[in-house]
């Protein structure tokens, strides 16, 4: 069963479709990566599922039942900016997070606090904090009570590379204690560090969903190369193949999956007269994808 | 569920000190007031020209048991912006910081997070109705020259309508501050519309009030309440007609500041379930 169901969402404002008919599940476990350019309706969908936001339309289901606030108090969910008590200290803060959602015990508080590395500072006021500072008090939040499942939304932000390698490792290690973590970034490099999971959003639809490496291996790339001049030309004439380009490296070829063997691509040059030097399965990254299916 | 709410609630003005700095700016306002008044009152009485002896004569001791009950709650009730001041901060504080998503992120229902703002609201009444309480009769006992022939509590009515009154008063300043969100404005709002635009709207509507047959001046949303606490007899005596139709209104008024007070919640509860956060 899976963790969150979100089945067509929609949500407008005024004649702004923020979300336009959005479906896909969370499987138990995973870590589950929301991507999306800024104005894509992250934030709108992760609004929608902690009951901030009201949609249009549409169900979610969370744990396979309707949502109510009793799902809320067992999830920890940071959403855009942190938001917490400018007036308190961290400590004070986080006793209200604990009244409220009823996770956590007075250890459990300077324990998450020395996990973000604020424990030093837990006595000092919520205003006299830096940006990243705020970030991790509302990740300890969060993490209060060891919640089993986590939503966050741009966790990074405001944080220094170090701070943002840390929570990185924080997010990964969450995972393989079996945590769920649904999490919004416009950081391609981080999505794909940490998630198994993907969908991708523009303009409030979903372009595509699921396992990162289904998402990104929909098609082979062949990186090859040749002293040859004519080895652009003679690839255009491969029958079959999707896109040819050159590149710096050399010549990128795309086929439909698993429709050719680089065994197949060595024979077809070698019975044209050319002789690679080069032939190499490619990886195409997240962040290529990413700007392939949003168009951007 | 309301252990938890007020719990919570406590948590958040615990350590809020300009909370408790405005808290103590009212509980100073009162003795305040109702001690100028009262030397004022004093002084002019204890005057021996035959003017000071004609006022003594004419007003009784309006600060003594059982009038002081009356007298100290009509004066208090010229304050009662400060508390609203209060409340307006911590509904728009909520607001400022975002904490209103984040204690329904946490897990609270909407309906929560207003019948927290209702305790809040209903607590503070309590603390300023004790100091009205409290300054009423200490200022008795102050005034009082005959203990034994004073009906002690005769009027104690007074520290119901009072507590009602607050109540309703502060409620109107919560659903100001929900319905406008930034600090600065519903201040201003609250400000102007309790000190200029009701009192314009009084006038006008007295002025009408032969023609219309009624004044509408009296449904106005803070003299709904206020009239349930009418001028002290000292002073309502200089025009004994309406003063008595003033008391005659308060149990009216009872009820109007009720379904005023009902309203208010029903509006805030719904508001705040409508609309996005």
């Amino acid at each position: 069963m899976p963790v969150l169901e979100i089945n067509n969402i929609s949500k407008s404002y005024g004649k702004i479709q923020a979300l336009n008919g959005v479906s896909f599940s969370v499987p138990k476990g995973s870590v589950f990566g929301i991507l999306g350019p800024n104005g894509s309706g992250k934030t709108t969908m992760l609004s929608i599922i902690l009951d901030v936001l009201q949609s249009d339309g549409g169900t979610y289901t969370w744990f396979g039942q309707p949502p109510s606030n009793l799902h809320r108090k067992k999830i920890g969910s940071l959403l855009e900016t942190p938001n917490l008590y400018h007036y308190l200290t961290a400590v004070q803060n986080l006793r209200i997070t604990k009244s409220i959602s009823g996770r956590g015990s007075e250890n459990e508080i300077n324990e998450v606090l020395q996990k973000v590395k604020l424990h030093e500072r837990k006595n000092s006021r919520f205003t006299t904090y830096s940006l990243g500072m705020k970030q991790r008090l509302a990740i300890a939040g969060a993490l209060l009570g060891n919640p089993s499942v986590l939503v966050l939304d741009e966790p990074t932000n405001g944080l220094d590379p170090v701070g943002i390698a840390e929570i990185r490792e924080l997010i990964k290690d969450l995972a393989k204690e079996g945590h769920t973590i649904i999490m919004a970034s416009h950081l391609l490099d981080e999505v794909e560090k940490v998630c198994d999971h993907v969908a991708i959003l523009k303009r409030g639809k979903l372009i595509t969903h699921g396992n990162v490496s289904d998402v990104l291996s929909d098609e082979d790339c062949f990186l090859i190369g040749s002293s040859s001049s004519q080895l652009l030309e003679v690839m255009k004439s491969f029958d079959g193949i999707k896109q040819v380009k050159q590149t710096d490296d050399g010549v990128e070829c795309y086929f439909n999956k698993a429709f050719v063997k680089p065994e197949n691509i060595n024979e077809f040059c070698f019975s044209n007269g050319i002789v690679l030097n080069q032939l190499t399965s490619k990886k195409k990254r997240l962040e290529e994808k990413f700007f392939e299916l949003t168009g951007d | 569920m309301i252990k938890n709410i007020l719990q919570t609630e406590w948590l958040k003005v615990k350590n809020y000190k300009a909370f408790w700095l405005l808290l103590s700016v009212t509980a100073i306002s009162y003795p305040g007031i109702n001690g100028v008044a009262y030397y004022a009152f004093k002084d002019s009485i204890d005057a021996k020209s035959q003017s000071g002896q004609l006022v003594k004569m004419l007003l009784g001791n309006p600060f003594a048991f059982p009038q002081t009950f009356h007298t100290t709650a009509y004066l208090s009730s010229f304050f009662t912006f400060i508390p609203a001041i209060v409340i307006i901060m911590l509904i728009t504080n909520e607001y400022m910081f975002k904490t209103h998503r984040q204690n329904i992120i946490d897990g609270w229902k909407k309906n929560t997070f207003v019948w927290g703002k209702m305790l809040s609201v209903l607590f503070i009444t309590l603390i300023v109705t004790l100091f009205y309480v409290a300054v009423a009769v200490a200022i008795g006992i102050i005034a009082t020259k005959d203990f034994e022939n004073a009906q002690l509590f005769n009027q104690s009515q007074f520290i119901v309508l009072f507590f009602l009154q607050v109540f309703c008063q502060l409620s109107i300043a919560f659903l100001l501050g929900l319905l406008i969100r930034k600090a600065f404005i519903a201040y201003g709002i609250y400000v102007f519309y309790t000190f200029i635009l009701e009192n314009i709207l009084g006038g006008l509507f007295k002025l009408k009030a032969k023609k219309w047959g009624a004044d509408f001046g009296h449904y106005l949303l803070f003299e709904i309440s206020d009239r349930m606490i009418p001028l002290p007899p000292f002073i309502g005596k200089f025009n004994e007609a309406e003063n008595k139709l003033a008391i005659a209104a308060i149990n009216d008024h009872v009820l109007y500041t009720l379904i005023l007070t009902a309203a208010v919640w029903a509006i805030s509860f719904y508001i705040f379930k409508k609309r996005d956060l």
